[in-house]
């Protein structure tokens, strides 16, 4: 295996190192940097074939932990999205969508994506390395077929995954063990080789490399519309499975603590000119603990509450903590109001990093943020943003969710497909890759039952 | 002996104490057999480091620290004992991995474990994993783990008042997101059947209902319906094509 160090290059242009370390490093030998020298071998010897990022992906380079280059791809992205952001803070999925719109970037959502799985092998056991490696290169096999490249929108998902591939290069024995599920599933190339991409790239580092062009965004038309996020304080919260599963594979930054600590999310707080304020307990997690937000509810009340509501009050009264994973949002916005029990009502609004930032740049509190949706307070927020009028833009947007159900009630399909036409941002339902009708697996929808 | 002399704290339990030696050594064996028992621990200087940053660790009787000194005490009677309720208080965040100075995973450590207990049906699983029945019935079926109509706030009145109000209406506030994604009410986004489909030749490939049958019979008889009648329609609609 080859000695890495500043200025090393890997002979296929995996693994890349500046020539001068960009921050004071505390770890100079990453563990994981060997995998990608590793890729490039398994591909020479025909076993694995690697999704590479190209310049049709607009590639961003952003700097890791250990301070190797990681190329982030901007543009032709093939959506994996995250179960518990579509499924409980929808206006999460929704902003993503809403910037790529923006900034006309192309990209590709279709319904032949499964979770990871990975929320319910950490918290109930039930699933193996096998399953799980299963699934992560079936998904990663569609989005190389698609020829978009796919963007992890779950923290989790990302963790799981960057583990996972990390098993994978490793153990040929797992190798050998998933690729005859993957054949039988159609998923192996026609030469019988696994899919495996360059990067494993989150949302947030999206959002980490869009960060100056979010930030035109916002003096263009979040601006113009009165919005100004100066005088906002911003506590950040990192997600665990983002930068503590597989340390060295995250973004750092000179320009966030002189790259000593996350980069993603702080970044893209600042560019936009709100106040980032530090607390005491930044490090900690949020409590979701991923069975126990279930079943174990009052740990996850208690540690949200002491360990960083009560810290982010105390310390730093902040208008807002932003975060940039599903099972982090949800706690902390959840488990808020509770406290009223015990004296500990902290109110603060909890949004992810890019909603936040759609706010800013003017996106529709309700329509795109659907902060409808949420339960912590953020109502101050908006007006301190100098979103003054949220209360009819409320009003347009119950308005709307009214003129829906009365039409679904009366059975008038017809006219529901035709303001969908209108309303929709993203042409509803005709961009799949397969050509096949679009049964679905719960059949739950009959609006759109193929 | 009650507790353990090197700091386990905790009482063996009659359970693990009824157990003969030579299955416990099996179990404690099949965790160490894991390919990833070795890239999760190396040496500890018990320091505590992980233990001190340990979410868990707070509002439990739970020490990752513990967890890896017993493994290298090859403690087979406490590794066993942890296998019961212990290793159900981690919170996976892996603040643990992070922060050792020998970058040992306890919490990786605690997710094999967790996966051996299950794939042996211990009681504790059973009864630990009742509540996360509707977690499982849905990712078994549609590769989705959490949808909107699972938030019922019958479920999480902690979760205070707006919770009601976001129930409301639902499948029209659902519809009402002008993007392709979020519209369904019973899986976060829409999943194509051939996906499903596909999932399902997966757990069964990879063992995982036989894992689920063993630890809830009557959930597995619920998903195997559901499972066969999806696979029967894929069939019906893509026979022709194939
Ligand atoms: S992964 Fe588990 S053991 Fe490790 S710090 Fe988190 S809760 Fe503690
Ligand atoms: S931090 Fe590492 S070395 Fe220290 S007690 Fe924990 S496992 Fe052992």
């Amino acid at each position: 295996m080859a000695k890495h160090g500043f200025g090393h290059n890997s002979p296929g242009g995996l693994l890349r190192y500046p020539e001068e370390p960009p921050f004071p490093l505390k770890e100079y030998s990453a563990h994981y940097d060997h995998i990608f020298e590793m890729m490039e071998e398994l591909e020479a010897k025909g076993e694995i074939l690697i999704h590479r990022i190209t310049e049709e992906h607009q590639p961003v380079e952003v700097f890791t932990r250990t301070g190797r280059i990681k190329t982030i791809p901007t543009n032709k992205l093939w959506h994996h999205k995250s179960c518990g952001q579509c499924g409980n803070i929808p206006g999460y999925p929704a902003s993503v969508f809403w910037f790529m719109n923006k900034f006309g970037l192309d990209y590709l959502n279709e319904p032949h994506q499964t979770s990871c799985t990975a929320w319910n092998y950490h918290g109930s056991g039930t699933s193996n390395p096998v399953a799980l490696a299963a699934v992560w290169l079936r998904n990663m096999h569609q989005a190389w077929k698609t020829g978009y490249y796919p963007l992890i929108h779950c923290g989790t998902s990302f963790g799981s995954y960057k583990e996972t591939r990390e098993q994978l290069i490793m153990n040929k024995e797992l190798r050998d063990a998933v690729k005859p599920i993957l054949k039988k599933l159609g998923r192996l190339t026609e030469d019988g080789r696994i899919v495996i991409p360059q990067e494993v790239v989150h949302y947030s580092e999206w959002v980490h490399a869009m960060r100056y062009k979010i930030a035109d965004l916002y003096q263009k038309e979040g601006k113009a519309k009165g919005i100004d996020v100066s005088n906002v304080r911003v506590a950040i919260h990192n997600a665990c499975h983002t930068y503590k599963m597989i340390a060295d594979d995250y973004p750092y930054d000179p320009e966030v603590y002189n790259g000593q600590r996350p980069a993603a999310s702080t970044a893209v707080v600042k560019a936009l000119g709100a106040q980032v304020v530090d607390y005491s307990t930044w490090y900690d997690c949020c409590g979701f603990g991923f069975r126990h937000i279930l079943t174990e509810r009052e740990f996850t009340r208690s540690f949200a509450i002491q360990r960083k509501l009560k810290v982010i009050a105390e310390e730093v009264k902040a208008d807002l903590i932003v975060t940039h994973d599903t099972g982090c949002t949800t706690t902390f916005e959840k488990n808020q109001w509770i406290g009223k029990a015990h004296g500990m009502y902290h109110p603060v609004a909890v949004m992810s990093d890019v909603m936040f930032a759609a706010l800013a740049c003017g996106a529709h509190p309700f329509k795109i943020v659907q902060l409808y949706w949420n339960c912590s307070n953020y109502e101050p927020l908006l007006e301190k943003m100098g979103i003054t009028n949220w209360r009819e833009l409320r009003k347009e947007w119950e308005d709307t969710v009214k003129y829906i159900a009365d039409l679904e009630k009366a059975g008038k399909y017809d006219e529901l497909m035709e303001f969908f036409k209108e309303y929709d941002l993203y042409e509803p339902y005709s961009r799949t890759s397969t050509g096949k009708p679009k049964a679905s697996a719960t059949a739950n929808m009959p609006l759109f039952k193929s | 002996m009650d507790g353990h002399i090197y700091g386990y704290n905790l009482p063996i339990s009659e359970k693990t104490k009824a157990v003969p030696w030579e299955e416990k050594v099996r179990i404690v064996e099949e965790v160490k057999s894991d390919f990833r028992y070795k890239e999760y621990i190396f040496g500890c200087l018990n320091c505590g480091v992980c233990t001190a940053s340990c979410p868990s660790n707070r509002f439990f009787d739970y020490s990752p620290r513990e967890i890896v000194q017993r493994f290298l005490e090859e403690d087979v009677e406490v590794l066993y004992d942890m296998m019961h309720e212990y290793i159900w208080a981690c919170s996976q965040c892996f603040t643990c991995w992070i922060r050792c100075p020998f970058v040992n995973n306890p919490g990786g450590l605690v997710a094999i474990m967790r996966e051996v207990a299950v794939r042996n049906a211990f009681e504790a699983t059973k009864d630990l994993l009742k509540p996360y029945g509707r977690v499982l019935l849905k990712v078994m079926t549609t590769g989705n783990q959490l949808s909107a109509d699972m938030l019922q706030p019958d479920f999480f009145p902690d979760w205070g008042p707006k919770m009601a109000d976001n129930m409301e209406n639902l499948r029209a506030k659902r519809l009402a997101i002008p993007f392709d994604v979020g519209k369904s009410v019973k899986t976060a986004w829409e999943v194509s059947l051939e996906t499903a489909v596909e999932m399902y030749t997966i757990w069964r490939e990879t063992g995982i209902f036989e894992m689920l049958e063993k630890l809830d019979p009557n959930l597995y008889n619920v998903i195997m319906d559901i499972v066969e009648e999806n696979e029967e329609r894929y069939e019906e609609l893509y026979e022709e094509e194939e």
